[in-house]
Order: structure tokens, then sequence, then C-alpha cells
């Protein structure tokens, strides 16, 4: 049994149908890239193995490391390990970058870490990342640039060590030169304790994160599964040739 | 028995030489009685201004007044900040204690009782005090309603505060007022900033928690030519405790004025944060936060009148409110014809925590001038779904995600207020009363939700 195994999975968000039927296995040591035009139902994917309450589960299951998700709520997803990096992440006033932190931390790794030893973490965690100390009493995401909240995004990840990091269009609005600082920031965290899902629209992330298998979703169900050459091949020819497979046109 | 309602000449005139008062202030006491007994209570069916609080059935007049000083106040906010504070203390109705640090004192600063200020300090009391609570034709003034005026009559307990010109105060002077008698309680505050003088005065108000009364307050600042004054007011009070609040700043040239406001306790609070905008390129920033909660009635008017040229006003309230309570934010702002170049906002934001609840915000705005900058908003809302989500998603319980936001909500008012303690005092009692409340009877707004599906 892989560590996240997505059976038969059906998504509505208001009343409409948009997953009918995904299946997906990930195990930890492992990057899987989730790509498809846009409305095929990736970020959808994404929302509901992190517990998105906009999106409900009409049939199929989501399990991790043997316990199924679907009953859970997105704080007790993420205490087994399981974080989703968004693609549009969320201002939240009056709440400090530090603060926020050092709860989530505190509650993930259900201990009160030592001030000292957090912000020592913390800080080159930032340093990593070309992220400026002045973050550190700014609120939630509030004011950040497109790119700010996307390393934001990922730094909280490098805190948090979850075991699955689904990556939500991570890559896009970010110029190379952010693009490379997050993803190499995204490949300290691999290891074989740690399973990658990248969502992608384009390619170009590929180029900095090896993925050892891409899947291509079209319409709510994924059409096409292979190797890096998958990807190289939607890079040359886009998704036409999938929409020509597989009907009518997005 | 001297009550609220029904005071005599002869018994302010006796209290007011008991008290030492020279005749000046005797004799303004009784022409004020005098205009106070003429008067009716307000009548919240017909005076604009008494709209936002039911007076008859809010507010009992018939209250003897108290003179005990017989209480023993609270540990104060201020008593962790590590320094001697010049402070002074009315409880129950007498000045009981005031402290006035020897280094200060030397520089001129004065924190002493208003009936002996009134022959000490002639010259600067009997110029100031009541020139903010009797009608001016120049549009200074005019909050002569009764119960401000039987103020002006029966102020029972006073403080005067002088910092000279030029002399800039790093700690704040601490005004503790306190109740644990019932009846009716009628502070007095004037203060009198010189010129280019820099000074904050915090007001904390507290009581005993079954105290059954109402506190008539008057406070006069004067703040003279490019003078900085921060004025913080803390509403502290017992359920059972009535506050009727006219804490009232006149500013002159170049001066600077914020006033922040926190109000939390009280069964009823009307508070009035003005300031008369009468020197040109004033400035003032009237803050205020509140949290209310069963069976609280929060009427908050910060009123700024732009009486110069080149003033600027900014107002910002943030509230929150919780099982069978009421607020009312009623920003009133006054623009003379003369005072060209004014720029002024207004911005009142709540969030609406459990049903039964209930918030109102009108902004009244009267423009005489056509050359001026003027905004104003009100934003009403519960719990985001969006951020509760972010956070939750995170690993942080949903519990503490609400407390994060809640109190995050209203940081945003401290954001350029470095008060020392202000921002610490407000924000802990605020996390505290999220923290006895029933969490799970929080709304929560998911039309933020809505925004996400683009897919």
């Amino acid at each position: 049994m892989a560590d996240l195994e997505i059976r038969d999975l059906h998504v509505e968000a208001d009343d409409t149908p948009i997953l009918r039927g995904v299946d997906l296995d990930l195990d930890k040591g492992r990057t899987i890239a989730l790509m498809g035009p846009n409305g095929s139902g990736k970020s959808t994917l994404a929302y509901a193995i992190a517990g998105h309450p906009a999106y409900e589960v009409t049939g199929g299951t989501i399990t991790w490391k043997g316990t199924e998700l679907n009953e859970l709520t997105p704080d007790e997803r993420a205490q087994l390990g399981v974080f989703l990096a968004m693609q549009y992440p969320v201002e939240v006033p009056g709440v400090s970058l530090t603060n926020f932190l050092r709860t989530a931390v505190n509650a993930v790794r259900d201990e009160d870490v030592p001030v000292r030893e957090f912000m020592q973490s913390l800080r080159s965690e930032m340093a990593e990342l070309g992220v400026d100390d002045s973050f550190l009493q700014r609120s939630v995401n509030e004011g950040f640039s497109g790119g700010e909240k996307k390393r934001f995004e990922i730094l909280q990840a490098a805190l948090l060590r979850p075991e699955l990091a689904v990556l939500d269009e991570t890559d896009s609005g970010l110029d190379v030169d952010a693009l490379r600082i997050v993803a190499e920031g995204v490949n300290r965290l691999s290891g074989p304790d740690l399973g990658v899902l990248i969502i992608t629209h384009y390619t170009r992330i590929l180029r900095y994160i090896t993925a050892d298998e891409v899947h291509v979703m079209f319409e709510g169900r994924i059409v096409a599964s292979g190797g890096a050459e998958l990807a190289d091949e939607l890079e040359e020819g886009g998704y036409e040739r999938i929409r020509a497979e597989h009907g009518v046109s997005v | 028995m001297t009550t609220l309602s029904a005071f005599t000449e002869d018994d302010l005139a006796a209290a007011s030489a008991a008290a030492g008062e020279p005749n000046w202030l005797t004799d303004r006491r009784l022409a004020a009685a005098k205009r106070a007994l003429d008067l009716a209570w307000p009548d919240s069916r017909k005076d604009e201004f008494w709209r936002s609080t039911p007076f008859q059935q809010r507010i009992d007049v018939d209250r003897e007044l108290v003179r005990s000083g017989a209480g023993d106040p609270p540990r104060s906010f201020t008593d962790g900040l590590g320094l001697t504070l010049p402070t002074a203390r009315i409880v129950d109705g007498v000045l009981t204690e005031v402290t006035v640090p020897e280094e200060l004192a030397q520089r001129g600063v004065v924190v002493t009782d208003l009936s002996a200020a009134a022959t000490d300090h002639r010259g600067l009391v009997e110029a100031h005090l009541g020139s903010l609570t009797t009608n001016d034709p120049e549009g200074t003034g005019g909050d002569a309603d009764r119960t401000i005026t039987a103020n002006d009559a029966a102020w029972t307990a006073g403080v005067f505060i002088h910092v000279p010109a030029e002399v800039e105060l790093d700690a704040p002077i601490v005004v503790r007022i306190h109740a644990s008698e019932s009846g009716a309680h009628l502070p007095r505050v004037l203060a009198v900033l010189g010129h280019h003088a820099r000074a904050s005065l915090y007001l904390e108000h507290t009581s005993t928690s079954d105290v059954d009364a109402l506190v008539d307050q008057v406070v006069e600042v004067i703040a003279a030519d490019a003078a900085k004054l921060d004025v913080a007011s803390f509403q502290l009070w017992g359920n059972k405790v009535d506050h009727l609040a006219l804490q009232k700043v006149q500013a002159h040239r170049d001066s600077e004025i914020r006033h922040v406001s926190v109000t939390i306790g009280g069964r009823t609070v009307r508070l009035l944060p003005e300031t008369d905008l009468v020197g040109p390129g004033a400035q003032t920033r009237p803050l205020g936060v509140y949290f209310a909660d069963e069976g609280q009635w929060f009427d908050l008017q910060p009123y700024v009148r732009h009486i110069a040229p080149n003033a600027s006003s900014d107002v910002l309230f943030k509230g929150a409110l919780q099982g069978n309570s009421r607020t009312v934010f009623r920003g009133n702002i006054f623009v003379h014809r003369d005072a060209v170049g004014t720029d002024t906002d207004e911005n009142n934001k709540y969030l609406i925590l459990t049903e039964g609840a209930r918030a109102d915000a009108t902004p009244f705005l009267e423009i005489e001038c056509a050359d001026i900058t003027a905004g104003h908003g009100s934003a009403t809302g519960q719990i985001d779904a969006l951020q509760l989500y972010y956070l939750t998603s995170r690993g942080i319980p949903r519990d503490q995600a609400l407390r994060l936001i809640v109190t995050g909500f209203f940081r945003e008012v401290f954001s350029d207020v470095e008060l020392p303690g202000v921002q610490d005092a407000a924000l802990e009692r605020i996390e505290a009363l999220v923290e006895a409340a029933d969490l799970s009877s929080f709304q929560v707004n998911d039309a933020s939700l809505q925004d996400l599906r683009d897919e």
C-alpha cells in the first residue's frame, strides 16, 4: 500500500462535480508532477487532500499512511504531516509571521519548542530562502508580493517538516531567480521522508525539481501517466494532443 | 442627601467650601448648577447625539453623589512598567492619592488636586476649566447637555495636570478612577500642555464587580502650539457600571493629538473622545478598540471639529461583539467654512462573533468648506473562513486559530501606537475575553471561500 493512496475520488465545489474518479499513489521519498490545462481539477485535488471547506468529497477515498483523511479537520491532517503550499496564500492581518509560525510549529510537533531554538531555525531557513529579517514583524502574507508569498509557503514547509508536501502552482508568477530559490528550497526538503506532489500547468519548475512520475489530468480524471519524458512532450506539443485524444475542448 | 438629579445650590456651596475652593470656583459651580437644573435630561428620541443610547432605559440619575474615598483599587496595568509614574487616584469620589516624582516636579510638572489648583494655579485653571464644555459661537465647545453641565456643577474629585512649555515626558501620567461604592461618581480632569510640551495621559477606569454606579465624567485637555499629547483611556468597569464620558482636547497650531480608547467593561459606556482642531496644522488621531459581551451597550462617538485650516484627523475604531450586546459607532466630523485644506478620514470595522449581537455604524459629516479631503468607511464582518482555513491547514487547532484572528483584527489599531503598556494591556484583555468565550458559537463567514473556485 502506498503512503498516499487516492481511490476513485469524486469532489464537488458548490454542487458542481470537478473530480470524477481520480486514482493516484505516492510514496514518501518520491516526487510526482500532476499537470493539466486550467480547469482540469488539479488544484481541487490539492484542496481535497488538505481539507479545504469549499470542496466536498462525494465519493472515493484519500488515505495517508493508512488513515482515511476525509473525515479529518485541516489541522488534524497537518498534524499527520500533510502540507499544502497554496496557490493563493491568504492574508491574515494583525497576526505576525513569527507568532503564526511558532504556534503552527508547536501544534504540529505537539511540544513547546523553546523560543531560542525556534528563532534559530527560523532565521536560518529565512536566510536560505533569501527572506529578509524585517518579515518577522509583518503580518502573515499581508502586503507580500506574489513571489514573497510563495517563498513564505516554502519557508513554512521547511519549519513544519511535512511528510507529504503538495505544491499547488508554486511556480506561477515567479521570475526565474525566484523560481530557482523556491525550487532549491523544495529540493533541500526532499529525502526519503518526504513525498512531493507538484501541481503545475507549465513544465518550467520541472527543470529544477526532478519528478519521478508525471500524470496529466483532464476534466477531473488522470488521462495520461509516464515518466519525465511526458512532461517534455507536453512542453513541445502543449495539451493539444491530450485534448484531441480525450474529446471536448476546455 | 445630594443626588445627581436633585442637588441644590446649598449642597454645592457647602461641598465647595469644605474642599477649600476659592469663591470664583464656587460661583462657577453655582452658575453651572443653575444651567443644569434648567435643562432636561437627554431624550433619546429627540436629541440627535443621544439617539445611540437609550438614556431613559439605561441611565439612572437618581443616585446619591459618592464622596467616601473608601475603596481600594486593583493593580494597575502600569504597575508592571517598572517606573515611578506621576499618578493621581480618584477612589469613590475622592482624590485619595497624588504622586509626582521629584525629578518631574523640579521640571515644573504639576499633578494635583483640582480644588486646590483653583487657588495655587488660578491663572490656568480659571482660564481653562469648563472652557470646553460651554457653548462657544466659534464652534468649539457645544457639549453642554445636562450630563456634562451636571459635572461642571457638582464634580466631586478633580485632578489638575500641567506640563509646562517645552517639557517632554517619556513616562505617562496616570489617572486612576475607581468605584467600589454604589451611587453617582463625578470625576473631573483638567490638563494643560504648554507649547512644544510632550506627554501622555492614561485614564484607567476600574470598579469592583458588583458595584452599581453611574460615572459621569469630564476630561478637558488644552494642547498649546506644537504640543504632542497621547491619551489612553481604559474602560475596565464591572458589569453594573454606566459610564458617560466626555474626553475633549483643544488642539492648537501644529499640535499632535492621539486618543486611544479601550472599552471592554461596563454595562453602558458612552464615550465621546473629542478634538477641537483650533490651530492650523493640528492633527488628531482618535483610535478605539472595543469588545462587547452579553448585556453591554457601548456608544462610541469620536467627534472632530476642524475649525482651523490645514488640520488633519484620522479616526479608526475596531470592535467585536458577542452575546446580546450592542455597539454604536458614530463618527462625527465637522468642518468649519474657514477650514480649508482639511484632511479627514474615519473608519469603523467590527466583527460580529455570535448571533444576537448588533452593531451600528454612522459616519456623520457636517462640512461647510469645499476645499478639503474627506473619506469614511465602515466594514462589518464575521471571522473569515479562508483565514481560518489557512491557519488550521498549518496544524493550528480551530480554537487557537480563532483567537489569533480576533486579536490580530485589533492589532491594526495599535500599529503605530508606542505607548508603554497600552497595546499589551489591551490585547491581553481581549485575548482573555476570547479565551473565555464559547468559541464553538462563533460565526464564520464563508463568502471568501467562493473566490478560490476559479478552476
